[in-house]
């Protein structure tokens, strides 16, 4: 009998049984809904985002503000690439890295680092598997002062900044530089967890869900030592989220 | 807890558990309480034979001899019909909280001791379920401060209706204690079995007493006035801890309204 | 890692006088407890989310063979690995094999309570392989040789200076103690490089979703994301009990722990890993394996008093309430599990022979079932293991309780079996007592009792009971 096995059946005779059985739907988990309870729920959060967007985005500012986010709301791509380049600048930034979400093409965020006199690198893998790529983009990112990326969603609820790691938006962009600039759109913006997970779980029963995932809530920090918060230890110790609301 | 919109019909007989220790460490709590429902109108019968709930030897893990005990309890109630009143919260959580885990073997004996319990009140919820939190009109001149006895709060779910009771004695000036709502490290035979963690933690609620400044302490359970008040006393303090049965009954006497509410 | 249980009454003794540790201490209350209460008087459907979440994890809990095997399968489906580890012998040695086979030169490790059970950060150093701690409490503690204080705060007992001794390279007695911001951005520093090099990390799991073969993370820091990107090795170990069913189930599970673990509405960091790094990226983890153990959750699970101890969530709430905890410390307890929690798993998956003391260790106040996000009835299960050591266990050995203290139980049986036998008893306590008394109090009691007047005064029983004065008065009334 495999090692696996022998645990299952362990626990099987535990629960005082023979044999697993399926277990009857339960109201409290959502494991029994199936895919079409899974996509109208994430229908309705899409929905959700789209009527509600401008409470939406007030509610995401002050919750983003409160848990530490430096919350920059602009009207136009023009000022978000200013805000970005005034962070540059005050930074004293020479290496700076990005995504490569669509929003930073749309506020034209190349320009604005370069031309502050930082170095711009994208962390975008293309081709197979390369480990000296892999050291090389490693490198950069840990000696980067300021990952700049847009959001796959954000939530209003918790001042959240969602990220699905894939090519073109690496681990480490919005981890290893001390700095971290997120640009956000409203139509990004979900009410709360809820919306979230049956958007990951309608991914997940279409087959479609991301290798992985971080919510991001505020600057990384820690209390402990003497129960006393310091923000920054080992992820960004500032983070800014640009609200771009030309939409 | 309801709001204080009493329940009705308001009981006008009531059997008194006094518990052990009221019984025998401080009967004046039992004549006190006995004041109080004769002053809200009620007639109170005493059952001679009654001993002990049994709560004590259950939580040092003695089942088979609480199972006796506690057996008699039940037997000795049940013969009584009505509400039974209480001047404790942990003896009212053993009866309706535990008895149901002590007798899990017995399917008879948990049917009778749910019975039982149904209609076993602690002394401050029956008054503020059955006749209101401004029931009593008393008057008691003295700064005091409330202690939330553990198994009151969280067992039989009486928070702020002490304190609200107390509130409508003339004269009596509440503060609010700080963590009043943290055990005061009785808990039992741990007094006496773990005293230097249930000192530790007395200590702490002792120097919060002494913080506050009143001249008094209330509470509604025997166990925690005297850990309280035997710490006080060790300190050379002359704060007094006093059950709320007294208080109340002494602001009952003071005051000039007598008779039915 | 090795139960101390035997230890509990000397160490919580050493606490008890040690002015810094109980000051540290009262951060748990300040801090995490007042946390907890804000957050929740802050969500307005908090009871519904507590009782949802007990609900999710009782139905995972009876059903836990069932979604133990979707789990695996799905973990599998993605391209990781499972291992399934009857003990912490076992699962350290998967870890520890792994290792060599991979030829890893530096572990970084995630807080994780499990990899404590294992002892794993000690074993990968004797076998020759660098592993650091990089949670900031953690790291503070493998720097002074200790083991964890608390579930979420493994160094909340340190003071600023002793961490900086730690810490800091150029401290010297007598310096003034740089401030906590200098102690952390220190040990940015220090940690920094290590996870630039790290080639495996070991995490914990705070939840892991059986429908997709998730493991999701709850984190401050950045170390567990450091942990999930940067080594090509990624090994998660997680207690069999740390399940959920669905993805979505996860918004009910974090609010709740995160909002009773430090009052947070969400931490700086939620992480979820569906299996190693997918082919369209170029950095993360090229391997993962999540390592399932047992170490005597079956008899938790088996033992249906005590079944309802498997949903915890390992929050910490219940140490940040109990008034216990916070005068005896987290390494009293003796093992990885401090507090309430601790004093009612520790017992049966170490051993209740030499754990008695611990659900001994309890007022009853039942703060602990009140502040636990999933309603488990924790002194329901204390008072279930003291009938074990008092009498109730099948194991005699598990039956501690002295002759003296039974003697104790069976008088007071007695003497309870009978009206006149508790007055006369009553009486003669008085009898016997009111030499020694002054003004009715004892300032020396003999035993079972002299416990009590070390510290306190004890009262003398009155001199008539209630019955004697309410049959006086209804005479006196009827006369």
């Amino acid at each position: 009998m495999t090692s696996r096995a022998k645990f299952i059946a362990k626990v099987t005779s535990s629960l005082g049984r023979t044999e697993v059985i399926k277990p009857s739907r339960d109201e409290s988990t959502a494991v029994f809904d199936d895919a079409d309870t899974a996509r109208a729920n994430a229908d309705k959060a899409m929905a959700d985002t789209a009527a509600n967007s401008i409470a939406l985005t007030d509610r995401m500012a002050k919750a983003a503000s409160t848990i530490g986010w430096k919350v920059h709301r602009v009207a136009n791509p023009a000022d978000a690439a200013d805000v970005v380049a005034n962070i540059c600048e005050q930074k004293g930034a020479t290496s700076v890295l990005r995504s490569t979400h669509d929003v930073l093409g749309e506020i034209n965020v190349d320009a604005a680092v370069t031309s502050t006199g930082a170095n711009l690198g994208v962390t975008e893998h293309t081709g197979d598997y390369d480990e000296a790529k892999v050291t090389e983009s490693k490198t950069a990112a840990f000696a980067a002062d300021i990952g700049i990326t847009g959001v796959d969603y954000a939530i209003a609820e918790t001042g959240t900044v969602v990220l699905h790691p894939r090519s073109g938006l690496s681990r480490l962009v919005s981890l290893a530089p001390p700095t971290h600039i997120a640009v956000l759109r409203p139509a990004e913006i979900l009410d709360s967890l809820d919306e979230l997970f049956a958007l990951e779980r309608n991914d997940h029963m279409t087959r479609k869900l991301a290798g992985s995932m971080n919510l991001i809530s505020g600057p990384s920090k820690t209390a402990d030592i003497e129960g006393t918060t310091v923000t920054g230890i080992h992820g960004p110790l500032e983070v800014h989220l640009i609200i771009l609301e030309n939409d | 807890m309801p709001e204080n919109t009493p329940d009705s019909p308001r009981p006008e007989h009531v059997t008194l558990f006094a518990s052990c220790m009221v019984d025998q460490l401080a009967p004046a709590v039992g004549e006190s309480t006995v004041d109080i429902l004769e002053y809200l109108g009620i007639t109170v019968d005493f059952l001679d034979d009654q001993t002990c709930c049994g709560q004590p030897a259950f939580n040092s893990g003695f089942r088979s001899e609480t199972l006796p005990v506690a057996t008699r309890f039940i037997e000795l109630f049940e013969q009584v019909e009505g509400p039974i009143v209480v001047p404790s919260g942990s003896c009212a959580a053993m009866v309706r909280n535990f008895y149901g885990d002590l007798f899990r073997s017995d399917e008879n004996m948990t049917n009778r001791a749910e019975r039982v319990g149904e209609r076993l009140y602690e002394l401050s919820e029956f008054i503020s379920r059955f006749f209101g939190t401004d029931a009593i009109k008393g008057t008691l001149a003295d700064t005091a401060t409330y202690h939330k006895c553990c198994h009151l709060l969280r067992e039989i779910g009486v928070d702020e209706e002490p304190l609200e009771i107390l509130s409508n004695v003339d004269g009596l000036q509440m503060t609010p204690l700080d963590r009043a709502d943290v055990c005061c490290g009785f808990g039992g035979a741990f007094s006496v079995k773990m005293p230097d963690i249930s000192s530790a933690i007395l200590d702490e609620k002792l120097d919060n007493i002494e913080a506050n400044g009143s001249n008094m302490v209330i509470a509604a359970d025997t166990g925690c006035v005297y850990q309280m008040q035997g710490g006080l006393r060790r300190r050379g303090s002359s704060v007094q801890v006093v059950h709320i049965a007294e208080v109340l009954a002494k602001s009952i006497s003071n005051s000039s309204v007598l008779g039915k509410s | 890692m090795k139960p101390l249980t035997t230890d509990f009454r000397s160490k919580a003794a050493e606490t008890m006088v040690d002015e810094q540790v109980l000051q540290s201490l009262e951060h748990v209350y300040t801090g995490f407890f007042k946390g907890r209460l804000e957050a929740a008087g802050d969500t307005d459907n908090w009871e519904e989310l507590r009782d949802k979440g007990k609900a999710i994890k009782d139905h995972t809990i009876a059903h836990l063979d069932y979604y133990l095997e979707q789990l695996a399968d799905n973990v599998e489906k993605n391209g990781g690995s499972v291992f399934f580890a009857a003990d912490s012998a076992e699962a350290r040695k998967y870890v520890l094999d792994l290792a060599h086979a991979r030829k890893i030169k530096t572990v970084i490790k995630s807080k994780s309570m499990v990899s404590e059970e294992m002892a794993l950060a000690q074993a990968l150093i004797d076998d020759g392989i660098e592993a650091v701690e990089t949670d900031l409490g953690e790291y503070i503690i493998q720097l002074s040789g200790e083991t964890p204080y608390h579930l979420i705060a493994p160094a909340v007992h340190k003071s600023r200076k002793e961490v900086a001794e730690l810490l800091d390279d150029n401290y010297v007695e007598g310096d003034p103690v740089p401030d906590a911001t200098e102690l952390t951005m220190m040990a940015r520093e220090k940690l920094r490089g290590v996870f630039e090099r790290a080639d495996m990390s070991v995490t914990g799991v705070n939840f892991a979703v059986a429908e997709s073969g998730s493991i999701t993370l709850v984190t401050n820091e950045g170390n567990g994301r450091m942990s999930t990107t940067v080594p090509r090795v990624h090994v998660a170990v997680m207690g069999m009990e740390k399940i959920i069913p669905s993805i979505q189930d996860l918004s009910t599970m974090l609010r709740i722990l995160i909002r009773s673990a430090t009052g947070q509405r969400i931490s700086s960091y939620v992480t979820m890993v569906n299996g190693p790094r997918k082919s369209d990226e170029e950095e993360g983890p090229e391997e993962f394996h999540l390592v399932i153990m047992d170490n005597g959750r079956q008899k938790l699970l088996a033992d249906e008093q005590m079944r309802e101890s498997l949903n915890c969530i390992r929050c910490g709430a219940c140490l940040n309430a109990c008034p216990v905890y916070r005068k005896v410390g987290g390494h009293a307890y003796g093992w990885v599990y401090p507090g309430p929690i601790g004093a009612i798993v520790t017992p049966v998956l170490t051993g209740l022979k030499d754990a008695g003391n611990l659900p001994a260790a309890s007022s009853l106040c039942g703060a602990c079932h009140d502040a636990c996000p999933v309603k488990i009835n924790i002194p329901r299960m204390l008072l279930e293991l003291r009938y074990r050591t008092a009498e109730g266990s099948t194991d005699k050995a598990e039956r501690t309780s002295s002759v003296r203290e039974r003697t104790v139980w069976k008088a007071w049986r007695i003497g309870m079996m009978g009206r006149k036998r508790f007055d006369i008893g009553a009486r003669l306590s008085r009898l016997f007592l009111r030499p020694l008394a002054r003004k009715g109090w004892l300032k020396k009691a003999p035993p079972p009792i002299s416990g009590w007047t070390s510290t306190r005064d004890f009262p003398l029983v009155s001199s008539s009971s209630l019955k004697a004065r309410l049959s006086k008065r209804s005479k006196k009334a009827k006369s």
